[in-house]
């Protein structure tokens, strides 16, 4: 008899997320997205200054502040059709890449890793072997035996506690956990240490962006950060190094814990290599501009179709005609009124709640609040993966170099040969993420120097004013962002009568709602509900593998996970954090 | 750095989930405090808390909470009773998080020895950006709650003279 896994909502933060999982002969045969991401956005900032949008946007998700701040700016410029001074640009970049180092490590260590890591079996390691094993691969200064010590007693205190504290919630001793006791507590070891990390990466965000979570330092038209490096209250040489003591570190974590980690990790698990492709369709913008009229990134973008290794579609510019005429959302599946597939700029919002799904299956023909985005009318895939296989196979020298290495280190620990090919699965989009991160890390550095020789030059300019040549009529713009989780573009349409600005229309349009969305009007699923298809399940009550492909993604969201049968009674509920 | 930190949590685009924010910013308009105090509006975020959280001496956290009870009621918890497991008590709607964040900064060693949590039950966490008028009205009860909590601590506040009006940006209507 088929089995129902649904993963409910449990928290409102940003929308929740439900995944509905058919499980039947111990894999999955179908699956469900559906969620109630962001759907107000444009209703709050309807008759607005635009040059204000940025400050409320940035609220719409408390962990993506600084991109939804970014997509914003970038979107009103777009419509006025801007110049961003140099320095801006650059300041903006080391934001993109510190919050993104952040986020990735985050993700990995704080959000998945437990998804592949059995804490309990730390308890078990013997911290010389483990020691050992660890400076074998690398020379990361975390793994000595007494360091590795001092992490499995603090392990010990807990359990001699009765509790295992931040532990607690995990599926120790699921048969589907495959790694060695020793790689077990190194990863605990490192979950430690890349706490400690990833304030460092916030930090740099936080003296760039004057304050963290919710940066203060953009505007339409630049930054806000004057510049004068002998003044002690603007952007001085001080705190200049100060960012880039930080970025160093991270760099160094990122190059000789964070990647050997995943591909140590990753090589214990060869099976995931194969499973939660889905969507072989990949969107990914150009980000990192280095200049001042955009029409040169240091992240590259493109289009890759049913998995193929060519691009086939490059996209040089956030101007690319192709974007602006191809990117449409479905409701087809969704709760509004109507049943169109339109250009974010046409979209509008009327909500039609058509009733509570309760565990039937197929779903109700409306089953998600979220809207499928489609790119040519198909359903893509973003995200790090995206990006990765983009830059690889345009040959982006960085990211060639790095996915290279990520390969060479799996085959180094595990003689595995993988190839390219097999980043198409669960495992690849958590080998691109460490892959971005060590590629953004030297990009982060590459910028900081930009920064300081454009500065070096005599240049302070940081902003230009969005009102200077403002004429009456209708502007429409859009901003891309690369954003953590992926492409982000918000569009805009301004109404300017030559002396001030109105929002006519605003709509987001979130990786999230590109991986997470629901079928479109032709019953074409989505990448999540794709990804999960084929998936094994060994215990239906601890569905820890569809946690695997889910948690691979990097939702946004908490969510959690209960498990019914085929006529909808429920076995088991799990939460996801 | 700040020894003791305020704290607020919540979006402020979806109703009484501002209370955080909002009596983070009721504090910075009508109070000098301390220097060791710092004032943070933290929006809704997550397990970057436990940066936030981390090495500090104390920690006022105000939030939305569900809780049992009416709309604009005060509750407050301390570290033991936000990390215990209590089937009535879901503390935050911003779960994980208060609790994950105190767990990952003890796991680190750098958890604060107090943690206050002043929580206001909500009426309504819709899309909109403003208090409902119970929520409102405990605006002034959850201020004197985190004065005493930081009194309590040694880190008292005096009126602002004159106050300066809370910028609570996003409750200004489009012009």
């Amino acid at each position: 008899m088929g089995k129902l896994i649904t993963i409910d909502p449990v928290t409102r933060i940003e929308g929740h997320l439900r995944i509905d999982v058919e499980v039947d002969g111990g894999a999955v045969k179908n699956a469900w997205s559906s969620g109630t991401m962001w759907r107000g956005i444009e209703t709050i900032l309807q008759g607005r200054d635009p040059r204000d949008a940025w400050t409320f946007t940035q609220r719409i998700c408390g962990v993506c502040t600084t991109v939804h701040a970014l997509a914003s700016v970038r979107s009103v410029e777009n419509a006025l059709g801007l110049e961003i001074p140099l320095n801006a640009q650059l300041i903006r970049n080391l934001i993109i890449t510190t919050h993104a180092l952040h986020d990735h490590i985050v993700h990995f260590y704080h959000l998945s890793a437990l998804d592949w890591v059995d804490v309990t079996s730390a308890l078990k390691a013997d911290p010389a072997k483990a020691s050992q094993l660890a400076e074998s691969i690398s020379s990361w200064p975390g793994n000595s035996r007494h360091q590795l010590e001092a992490v499995k007693a603090k392990l010990e205190g807990f359990v001699k506690a009765g509790q295992m504290g931040i532990f607690s919630h995990g599926y120790w001793g699921h048969p589907a956990m495959k790694l060695p006791p020793e790689v077990n507590l190194l990863a605990v070891a490192h979950y430690l240490q890349a706490l400690d990390i990833q304030r460092k990466a916030n930090q740099a965000v936080a003296i760039l962006g004057s304050k963290t979570p919710n940066i203060q330092n953009l505007a339409v038209g630049g930054v806000a950060n004057a510049i004068n490096l002998d003044s002690p209250s603007t952007l001085n040489m001080e705190k200049l190094f100060q960012v880039k003591t930080l970025i160093d570190e991270v760099v160094t974590f990122v190059q000789q814990c964070y990647l050997p980690d995943v591909a140590a990790v990753a090589g214990f698990y060869p099976d995931w290599f194969k499973y939660g492709a889905g969507v072989t369709n990949y969107l990914a913008v150009p980000d990192l501009p280095t200049d001042e009229k955009m029409t040169k990134f240091d992240l590259p973008g493109g289009v890759i179709w049913n998995g193929e290794l060519k691009v086939a579609h490059d996209i040089k510019t956030w101007n690319d005609d192709y974007l602006k005429q191809n990117v449409t959302e479905s409701i087809a599946h969704a709760y509004y009124d109507g049943n169109w597939a339109k250009g974010p700029w046409d979209e509008e919002t009327a909500p039609k709640f058509t009733g509570e799904w309760k565990h039937e299956t197929p779903a109700p023909d409306r089953y998600s609040w979220v809207k499928a985005p489609r790119l040519e009318g198909k359903p893509a895939q973003v995200g790090p993966l995206a990006q990765i296989l983009v830059g690889f196979i345009s040959g982006h020298e960085p990211t060639v170099r790095w996915t290279k290495a990520a390969l060479a280190a799996v085959k180094a620990v595990h003689k595995i040969d993988l190839q390219p090919a097999q980043l198409h699965s669960t495992l690849g989009r958590h080998a691109a993420r460490a892959i971005r991160c060590a590629m953004l890390g030297e990009l982060a550095q590459k910028h900081w120097k930009l920064l300081v020789e454009n500065i070096g030059k005599g240049d302070t300019r940081i902003w230009v004013d969005p009102m200077a040549n403002l004429k009456p009529g209708i502007y429409k713009g859009v901003g891309f962002h690369e954003a953590p989780r992926g492409t982000l573009s918000h569009w805009t349409v301004i109404e300017s009568d030559g002396k001030s600005m109105k929002l006519k229309n605003y709509q987001a349009v979130v990786p999230s709602t590109w991986n997470a969305g629901p079928r479109d009007d032709k019953g074409v699923l989505g990448p999540y509900e794709k990804s999960l298809v084929g998936n094994p399940i060994a215990d239906p009550k601890l569905p820890l593998e569809a946690l695997r492909t889910i948690h691979s993604f990097d939702p946004c969201l908490a969510c959690a996970i209960h498990t019914v049968d085929a006529e909808g009674e429920e076995i088991a509920r799990v939460k996801v954090l | 750095m700040a020894r003791i930190a305020v704290i607020g949590i919540g979006n402020v685009l979806t109703g009484d989930d501002a209370v955080g924010p909002y009596v983070v910013k009721v504090l910075e308009a009508g109070w000098e405090l301390p220097q060791e105090v710092e004032l943070l509006d933290a929006g809704t975020p997550g397990l970057d808390l436990t940066a936030y959280l981390a090495g500090l001496e104390a920690v006022v956290i105000v939030d939305a909470i569900k809780a049992r009870g009416a709309p604009g009621e005060l509750r407050v918890y301390d570290k033991e009773a936000l990390l215990r497991k209590s089937p009535i008590l879901a503390v935050s709607p911003h779960e994980p998080g208060v609790r994950e964040a105190i767990l990952n900064a003890d796991f680190m060693g750098v958890v604060p020895p107090t943690v206050r949590l002043v929580g206001v039950i909500p009426q309504s966490v819709e899309l909109g950006c403003a208090l409902s008028p119970p929520v409102q009205a405990a605006v002034p009860q959850a201020v004197e709650r985190v004065l005493a909590e930081l009194g309590a601590l040694g880190a008292t506040a005096r009126p602002r003279v004159p106050p300066l009006v809370p910028d609570l940006w996003w409750e200004r209507k489009p012009a």
